[in-house]
């Protein structure tokens, strides 16, 4: 007998059988989570009017992502050991940590996953956020969203305690702060991956060896404590395991990657980033069915260019953004309504390759190369990568939409904008944005700045 | 009193002593305030050590907007419009700008001002923990900070020029602290204001000179107990008090409360730890500047930096707290939603919260709510 629910599941790709053997979970955690009928009916309409759903691989996607929530959301009830960590940087450790782990162990970054669920299906992340608000993140105080999102989802009962945290201290400050006020009022453990952004402006992407050997020794220690504290060991094999399949996913997202360049941009950036961003917060669903997700996606858009099938017109200006908000699609579907084509993120712009000479000592240290020759390295690493991805990308524009409350990002307001125009001459729109919460950060309030921009743009390529 | 007064005159007259010293071939190394910069490497490489603590206005943070978007520490946007506008006689001294990176917004004025300016910036990372591994990396930031000051001023920093600037500043330090443990008596013989006087010019002064005021200071509130007194007994805590930011300090005072201690992260020299002078003076700085150190607020997890509260209002039997931090810097501002259950649990005394940009328009709401906390302790 079919259910209220089952119409949104249908949409995302769930068979009918699915639904049935998935209806005690299901239901488990729409109680948890307090979802009703209007808010499945809601979720209907928003997946078919933001989503490109005639895509197999959209549809894909979004099951994942729903998958994924099941697990988070019921992962204390189905008895499995609970490990949370920090977005974005603490991804690669995550995802190793979950390769290696032979007991029932859910290891995701809980707040992404709302965010794409209960944000971007639903739209019911305002009350986690209020309820954040209330608990020691006040609005008005360029507090994280993504934290509110996580305080408020443990204050709601909508996700467990987790049995260890872990949060990127060599990145962001306010991670790690909000995970000591999490455990202040929870008392779970947390391990604090720490490290120094102390380059020297202008050297990028020289990396000091006492940089990898610091923030390796961190992450060795997270794997010595997940070892201690779950009886999970991390070795060779579960790191190469975890590489594999990172290797793969984002494999698929180059391929989407190319794909989008091409004229008339074929799918929307609300999919790509459904993408990208599962990779970052799943380390479960994403290593059973993302990779599969994003090469039938591939498929599916592959098609649509070999038709000169697109979501807009040929011609318009292409543009290199940083990534997607992330609870709604809205934002990036007015950005495309008003004529720009968010073809690449600098995320899926590889960085360069490992300095061969880099002595690498432990699984810790492989890791944190990896991560300080990506955006980890510098504020002077990440306006160089824009530069240069703005290069290699060929695009008409830049569109730096930073996270107002992200320090590490919200830092290089001004400088990103600058350096890329003087550097290449590329067009940048400096846009400050909340891509987690969109309350004061929605669609109309950028809409002025963005086609403002966007007319600029069309001028300038029909100059 | 008579040493401060001679201080104050010191430190008006400070930029005629820098810019003497820069024509005679003489290097002014600039560093942002936190306690991290082991000024001691400065002085032992023959140059002069400023620290860049100045705020408290509100013209430079709208200044700071030409820069960086407002989400940014109060202070480090100040820092950033000092720097990057030229306007500022002391980073215009520079010969180089060392910048122990703390946090994102410390990162901020390193990269911005590297961007928009021709200044000679040396960051070096503070980790934020307390392991072997950190204190290491901080080991390693000093020691490429002791090459570059060697470079820069064409010496070979020897192990006895080090020790005599440990020495030096060691007699600095002792001093502040015997200064600071007078007040833990009841009436404290030192307002508030003149001990933060004397941090305040101890980041600009010559050592030697402010070593010689301390020793004044000391001695005459040794030889002068002060009268009875009923004032509200105050621990003044935050992220930063800096040069010229004392508005907050001034309506405490106003309404009779007296700070008896302070501790704040940036604008308040540390003082509690002084630098071994038994072996490898590096190793010793490293020990003294970091691991003995109590950390602050961007250190995770926090926790000894609030115990080390707990453990000082209770030192200095304060009757309360005042926690002042600048707007957006999150470390504090997080703390502060918690710590005040750790007071209420542990001295059961309360603790009143104050948030500044540094806006003329806070003026009102902020004299209202000190005042109210002031009856507040009284009744």
């Amino acid at each position: 007998m079919s259910e209220y629910y089952d119409t949104l599941l249908e949409l995302c790709d769930f068979t009918p059988e699915e639904i049935d053997g998935q209806r005690p979970r299901i239901e488990m955690a729409i109680e948890k989570i307090g979802l009703d009928r209007h808010d499945f009916s809601r979720a209907e309409e928003r997946v078919s009017s933001q989503h490109d759903i005639a895509l197999r691989g959209v549809r894909r996607l979004l099951r994942a992502w729903l998958l994924e929530l099941l697990d988070l959301v019921l992962s204390r009830e189905e008895g499995k050991k609970v490990v949370y960590y920090g977005y974005p940087s603490i991804q690669g450790p995550g995802m190793t940590i979950k390769a290696a782990s032979t007991i029932d162990l859910y290891v995701g970054c809980p707040d992404v996953v709302l965010c794409h669920t209960l944000g971007q299906i639903f739209d019911k992340l305002t009350p986690i956020l209020e309820t954040a608000e209330k608990g020691g993140l006040p609005p008005g105080h360029g507090l994280c969203s993504l934290q509110q999102v996580r305080s408020g989802a443990l204050a709601l009962g909508i996700v467990p305690v987790p049995d260890l945290v872990t949060g990127s201290s060599y990145f962001c400050d306010m991670g790690s702060k909000a995970d000591e006020l999490l455990h202040e009022i929870y008392g779970h453990p947390a391990i604090y991956v720490d490290g120094s952004m102390d380059s020297d402006w202008g050297a990028y992407p020289q990396l000091p060896s006492a940089r990898i050997k610091y923030l390796g020794a961190q992450i060795d220690k997270l794997f010595a404590t997940v070892k201690d504290l779950l009886g999970v060991e991390v070795t060779p094999q579960s790191s190469e395991k975890a590489m594999l399949i990172s290797r793969r996913f984002f494999s698929g997202l180059g391929r989407l990657t190319k794909l989008m360049a091409a004229d008339p941009m074929p799918v929307s950036g609300v999919e790509s980033g459904l993408a990208l961003n599962l990779a970052a917060a799943s380390t479960g669903i994403s290593m059973t069915e993302g990779a599969e997700a994003i090469e039938l996606l591939c498929g599916e858009v592959a098609a649509r260019v070999d038709t000169s099938e697109g979501i807009m017109e040929k011609g318009a200006p292409r543009i290199l953004s940083f990534i997607q908000p992330f609870s709604d699609p809205s934002i990036t579907h007015m950005m495309e309504s008003a004529g720009l084509a968010l073809s690449s993120s600098i995320v899926t712009v590889p960085p360069p390759k490992r300095d061969p000479s880099i002595q690498i000592n432990t699984l810790g240290e492989e890791r944190a190369e990896a991560a300080l020759r990506d955006l980890y390295h510098s504020g002077y690493g990440l306006v160089k990568r824009f530069e240069d991805a703005a290069r290699r990308m060929e695009v008409d524009g830049v569109l730096w939409g930073y996270l107002f409350n992200c320090r590490p990002l919200a830092q290089y307001s001004h400088l990103v904008k600058q350096w890329v125009e003087e550097k290449t001459g590329i067009p940048t729109l400096s846009l400050e944005m909340d891509i987690y919460d969109s309350r004061n950060y929605g669609p109309e309030a950028l809409k002025t700045r963005v086609e403002a921009f966007a007319e600029m743009l069309r001028a300038r390529k029909a100059a | 009193m008579e040493a401060i007064q001679r201080l104050a005159a010191h430190v008006k007259s400070r930029m005629g002593d820098l810019i003497r010293h820069k024509k005679q071939g003489g290097k002014i190394v600039g560093y942002s305030p936190g306690g991290y910069l082991p000024e001691e490497i400065v002085l032992a490489a023959g140059a002069i050590p400023v620290c860049m603590a100045r705020g408290g206005d509100h013209t430079l943070v709208e200044l700071a907007g030409a820069y960086v978007c407002r989400w940014l520490d109060t202070f480090c946007r100040t820092q950033i419009a000092y720097g990057a506008s030229g306007e500022d006689p002391y980073y215009n001294v520079l010969d180089l700008l060392a910048i122990p990176i703390t946090d994102n917004h410390v990162r901020a004025v390193s990269d911005i001002l590297s961007y928009h300016t021709g200044l000679d910036i040396f960051p070096f990372g503070v980790p934020h923990m307390k392991e072997q591994a950190a204190s290491d990396y901080y080991l390693h930031g000093i020691n490429r900070f002791k090459e570059k000051m060697e470079n820069l001023c064409s010496v070979s920093i020897t192990e006895q020029k080090l020790k005599q600037a440990i020495e030096l500043c060691n007699r600095e330090r002792e001093l502040f602290r015997n200064i600071s443990l007078l007040r833990q008596a009841n009436p404290s013989p030192v307002k508030g204001s003149d001990f933060v006087a004397l941090h305040h010019g101890s980041l600009v002064a010559d050592k030697e000179f402010m070593v010689d005021v301390l020793e004044a200071v000391y001695r005459h509130f040794q030889e002068n107990a002060p009268l009875r007194e009923s004032a509200p007994r105050l621990l003044f805590t935050g992220s930063t008090l800096a040069i010229g930011d004392l508005r907050v300090l001034n309506l405490i005072e106003g309404y009779g409360g007296k700070v008896v201690i302070e501790e704040f992260a940036e604008g308040l020299r540390p003082y509690w730890e002084n630098v071994s002078l038994d072996g490898d003076p590096m190793a010793a700085l490293a020990d003294a500047y970091f691991t003995r150190r109590v950390p602050p607020a961007w250190f995770r997890p926090g926790t000894e930096r609030l115990d080390f509260l707990l453990k000082l209002a209770g030192d200095y039997t304060v009757d309360g707290v005042v926690w002042y931090h600048l707007l957006y810097r999150e470390s504090y501002k997080t703390e502060s939603y918690y710590f005040p259950r750790r007071l209420k649990d542990g001295p059961g005394i309360p603790m009143i919260v104050i948030e500044s940009d540094y806006d003329a328009s806070e003026a009102g709401q902020l004299s209202t709510r000190i005042e109210t906390f002031m009856h507040t302790l009284r009744s």
